[in-house]
């Protein structure tokens, strides 16, 4: 075989492996989907606790939530790693922007926290943080709803500033359903219309 | 005149390995023979190969007690893939 190899030969498997390669998108809708269910049920269980008049407790579900979250993430995570055959640039994107942002996440709410910035301040930061996550997963991943979701996140994170302190936790959901349930479903019906893992 | 082409690279197998290898970080074995459908041992003796010229670099370990093979394109590897897609245009433009 190796004596009739030529240049049109070398062109026609260049290509041909390259594309198996790089068509092979993993799954992630799950993570979008799990992180923005916790979220979404967290900020509004802590709006309603705080209408109820629960101000010391209003809080309680985030730790609750993130914590689980965080838990369910990191085994899925190991398992999904095991089970790739290949670690691509993609996936090493993705695990840095992902963990800068849990990163920065909590230097917003550590600052928050000692009283530096309000509730509000903060809650605005954390939306614009969401809507640069999604936003640039969306251009690594060529998909534009993820795209426009962090576009719109930053649109809401902007009109946060003008609504009452208390509902901007209801703009952290609404930003929540645009920039991760939204895409999240969008991107896991197309991954099993490619007949995806 | 034209350039001589690698005759590592010039191989059906090899050429397949390393144009797998030079879009992803890192592959397994068991994807390589997956994705070129050649024998283990056939991709076994190619990968040392690449190895001893310093193209790829080669990693095992052992995953759930099974062994497991793990490669990945050097610099080298990516300079020695890049002057034979030159040298094959060459060759397609005559």
């Amino acid at each position: 075989m190796e004596t009739t190899f030529n240049e049109q030969d070398s062109i026609r498997v260049i290509t041909e492996m390259i594309e198996n390669s790089k068509s092979r998108i993993k799954d992630n809708s799950f993570f979008y989907l799990l992180w923005g269910w916790l979220v979404l049920i967290a900020s509004i269980t802590n709006f309603i606790l705080l209408k109820m008049g629960y101000f010391n407790i209003a809080w309680i579900p985030w730790p609750i939530l993130m914590f689980g979250g965080g838990i369910v993430s990191g085994i899925a995570g190991y398992r999904m790693g095991k089970k790739a055959k290949t670690k691509t640039m993609f996936d090493t994107t993705m695990a840095y922007l992902w963990s800068g942002f849990v990163i920065t996440l909590f230097i917003i709410l550590f600052v928050a926290a000692s009283g530096n910035i309000s509730w509000q301040a903060s809650n605005v930061l954390i939306i614009a943080l969401y809507g640069l996550g999604t936003f640039v997963s969306g251009g690594i991943l060529k998909f534009k709803p993820l795209i426009i979701g962090g576009v719109i996140s930053w649109a809401i994170a902007v009109a946060t500033l003008f609504v009452p302190e208390i509902y901007s936790l209801l703009m952290v959901a609404l930003s929540i359903v645009v920039a991760y349930l939204v895409p999240g479903y969008l991107l896991k019906s197309k991954e099993k219309n490619q007949g995806h893992v | 005149m034209f350039k001589e082409l690698d005759p590592l690279l010039h191989s059906q197998l090899r050429l397949q390995i390393i144009s797998l290898l030079i879009s992803v970080d890192s592959a397994e074995f068991g994807y390589l023979a997956e994705q070129t459908g050649a024998t283990k041992g056939n991709i076994s003796v190619q990968l040392t190969k690449l190895k001893n010229a310093g193209y790829i670099e080669v990693h095992k370990s052992f995953r759930d007690n099974y062994p497991l093979t793990q490669c990945n394109i050097t610099p080298k590897g990516i300079a020695a893939f890049e002057s034979y897609v030159a040298a094959i245009q060459e060759y397609i433009k005559k």
